[in-house]
């Protein structure tokens, strides 16, 4: 035990003092503050400064009503330009040359068959932007519905009680019980849980394959393997490179905590004034979503590491293990490719399924935690499988491990890979 | 130095998928002897180490270190090995790193620190203790994996070619410390395939040659068992001019021409004086005649063969 307490202690330590450490943690609360920051930033920026031009081809006043409802504070404006269908060719090439030279965004031909058809026609440099788009198309859909009830003969003050728009709510019901939280922030949330585990668990897995074909390469090993058991040198490194990652982790963790309690201060440095609106919505975590994240972190990361050791410990180079690992994190992609599926359906038969693989369920189980209600039957068997597992990946590194270590030359066929397992 | 044993093999065997590597080998190294490992590249000779140091299991045979059955690296804090192919982490700072490798073999910290720090001062690498190893020389770093094969004042020491690479002022250091850790009472095996080496420094010697014990015992036992037969000639004109002589297979069991001296090995029972005397009456005018000891390099070779001597024409990386 004391032996597997030095080597994790100098894993910890010269993985710490290592630059790339330290410049990761402090990248890491600078790419959050960003997300604090970046969306007020661009929704600042995007304020009113699309200009386009609504051509009038006769339309009765639509055209103008239209142009009053893109009016500031919306981020479109529009300016009237009334024109003959005759001259529209004319008109339509010299509003072309205006938005090539960036005087206008874009332009917008209306004509009468707006309210017949529903037809009209946008031009412009910006018609990729989603957002710019859907707001032309509701402004446009919600006047020429206007019009069209106003024709009909129906009373103005009846067409403003229609408009009034549907606002719904919504609420996840957790354990028989409605949270605070809704439905988009435990989507954001299950998204969270799946970026940080799959980051963490490939990231720290790998350091743990760097750190072996290290010592390999380096021909350390062939020192330390004369005072240390393979085991305890395989323990202490996993368990080592495991503290570190919590570490960083639970650094970033508390910057993003203090970040988004702290995020007005955050804004006013960058020169926003905070507006209720206030940045992206930080979904509220309960204790036990985090408990069970940091237990699939703990025991996906140790599964994972395991193997990664092994891949480290057949390769003679970092490229050949490299190459190596594409099986490993084959089976860490599986649930990433399958991930939209999960969240879509966390109780479908698929997302059950996953999170019970153990392969799979160090990512799958914590993602359909946080998105929906697991009943506990079946977090009791995910976890169960997933320690099965565990102890039989782990026996069986541990032997591909004190084999490979002291092996130079090719690496190792499946049939020599068996032996190497089987052998005492 | 007393009789215990400190390693005793017995009968070891080692398998590898290709070929045997170790065949029925069995060592007695007694307390405070300089025992050398002797052989050509790929006699199998840290195959053995790497057995007695319990890295690898033997198919076959025992092994006891210091009277007792437990492994070698559960005895690493008695043990100072290093190994063959060595190398350093080599980002971490010197005397962390030598810290540490004492500490992996049981030495306290606190005291792993103190005993780094003076080696490292010994050897003159007291500036450097604070900078990374790969900012150290070859020799340097040489001088460190040595430190840390010592620092925990092991009572066996177990080099496995411990001067391959170094330079000849490391060698002379590292060869004048280890006669001094001899001479307090460690033990110290090493294993070489240069016999000057092991001539200068051993008082016992275990030659291999393909997985198979040659012979073992005191150095001065091995000469004198074959000794007293060789004779280095020098004559005037010439060793050529007295070929026919030299040539006489009822006197002369071999003789090794040098050109401008031959070393003559005399079949078994004969007299080196009846080589002078048939020297001289062949008219030859004698410059130098000289009844030696054989070196180890030659008992080597009249053994073994020249054939068993040369390296393995193919040596398996993975298994030597």
């Amino acid at each position: 035990m004391r032996k597997i307490w030095v080597v994790v202690r100098r894993e910890f330590v010269e993985k710490v003092r290592n630059k790339w450490f330290i410049i990761s943690t402090v990248l890491g609360p600078l790419l959050m503050a960003s997300f604090v920051v970046l969306p007020i930033l661009m929704a600042e920026r995007g304020g009113a400064d699309r200009r386009i031009v609504v051509v009038d081809l006769g339309t009765e006043g639509l055209a103008d009503r239209l142009v009053r409802t893109l009016r500031p504070p919306g981020p479109v404006s529009a300016t009237l330009l009334p024109a003959e269908v005759a001259d529209l060719t004319r008109v339509a090439d010299s509003l072309t040359a205006l938005v090539g030279v960036k005087e206008i965004d874009g332009y917008l031909i209306i004509s009468d068959e707006a309210v017949e058809d529903g037809m009209a026609e946008y031009r412009g440099s910006n018609v990729s932007s989603m957002a710019d788009m859907q707001i032309l198309e509701r402004v446009l859909r919600e006047t020429v519905m206007t019009e069209r009830l106003g024709r009909a003969g129906v009373d103005a003050g009846v067409v403003q009680q229609a408009r009034i728009p549907v606002r719904m709510r919504t609420l996840s019901i957790r354990g028989g019980k409605v949270t605070e939280g809704s439905g988009e922030s435990a989507f954001i949330l299950a998204y969270a849980v799946w970026l940080v585990l799959y980051m963490a668990i490939l990231l720290y897995g790998v350091q743990v394959m760097g750190a072996v074909v290290e010592e390999k390469t380096s021909r350390v090993i062939e020192l330390l393997i004369s005072s240390l058991r393979p085991f305890q040198l395989l323990a202490g490194k996993v368990v080592g490179v495991g503290a570190v990652g919590l570490f960083q982790l639970a650094i970033w963790g508390v910057c993003a905590w203090l970040l988004f309690q702290e995020r007005e201060l955050v804004l006013r440095l960058v020169g926003i004034d905070a507006g209720p609106a206030g940045g992206f919505a930080f979904p509220a975590v309960p204790l036990e979503t985090i408990v069970i994240v940091l237990t699939y972190f703990l025991l996906g990361y140790f599964l994972y590491a395991a193997m990664f050791a092994a891949v480290g410990a057949m390769s003679n180079s970092d490229a050949e293990a490299r190459q190596a690992q594409t099986p490993v994190i084959m089976l860490l992609i599986i649930p990433t490719v399958l991930m939209l599926g999960i969240l879509q359906q966390p109780d479908g038969g698929m997302a059950v399924s996953l999170s019970l693989i153990p392969f799979c369920s160090p990512i799958a189980m914590p993602v359909r935690w946080a998105a929906a209600t697991v009943p506990i039957e079946e977090l009791a068997l995910s976890i169960a499988f997933l320690v099965i597992a565990l102890l039989l990946v782990v026996w069986v590194a541990a032997r591909i491990y004190r084999v490979g270590i002291l092996m130079y030359g090719k690496r190792p066929s499946p049939k020599e890979l068996w032996r190497w397992v089987r052998t005492t | 130095m007393d009789n215990r044993l400190v390693i005793e093999a017995q009968g070891i065997t080692k398998r590898f998928a290709g070929h045997t590597a170790v065949r029925n080998l069995s060592l007695q190294i007694p307390s405070g002897s300089v025992y050398g490992l002797l052989g050509p590249n790929g006699a199998g000779k840290t195959t053995t180490i790497r057995m007695l140091m319990n890295i690898i299991v033997p198919d076959q045979g025992r092994i006891r270190l210091f009277g007792l059955e437990d492994s070698g690296r559960d005895l690493s804090h008695r043990i100072g090995y290093l190994p063959e192919e060595r190398g350093l982490y080599r980002k971490m700072r010197v005397l962390d790193l030598v810290t540490f490798l004492a500490e992996a073999k049981g030495v306290a910290r606190r005291t792993a620190r103190q005993e780094g720090t003076q080696w490292l001062d010994r050897l003159g690498l007291s500036d450097w203790i604070r900078k990374p190893v790969s900012d150290l020389s070859k020799g340097m770093q040489q001088k460190v994996q040595f430190i840390s094969t010592i620092v925990h004042r092991p009572e066996l020491l177990i080099l496995d070619e411990p001067f391959s690479g170094f330079d000849p002022v490391n060698t002379q250091l590292m060869k004048d410390i280890v006669l001094e850790l001899g001479r307090r009472g460690t033990t110290v095996l090493f294993s070489t395939h240069i016999m000057e080496q092991a001539e200068k420094l051993c008082d016992s010697v275990c030659i291999i040659a393909r997985g198979e014990k040659v012979l073992d015992g005191r150095l001065s036992d091995v000469k004198r068992h074959h000794g007293g037969l060789h004779v280095i000639l020098a004559v005037e004109r010439g060793v050529d001019s007295v070929h026919a002589l030299l040539s006489d297979r009822a006197l002369v069991a071999k003789a090794d021409n040098y050109g401008s001296y031959a070393e003559v090995e005399l079949v078994a029972g004969s007299d080196p004086q009846q080589l002078l005397e048939a020297l001289l009456r062949a008219g030859a005018r004698v410059r130098r005649f000289e009844i030696a000891e054989p070196t180890l390099n030659k008992i080597f070779i009249d053994i073994v063969g020249a054939d068993a001597a040369a390296p393995r024409a193919e040596e398996d990386r993975s298994h030597a």
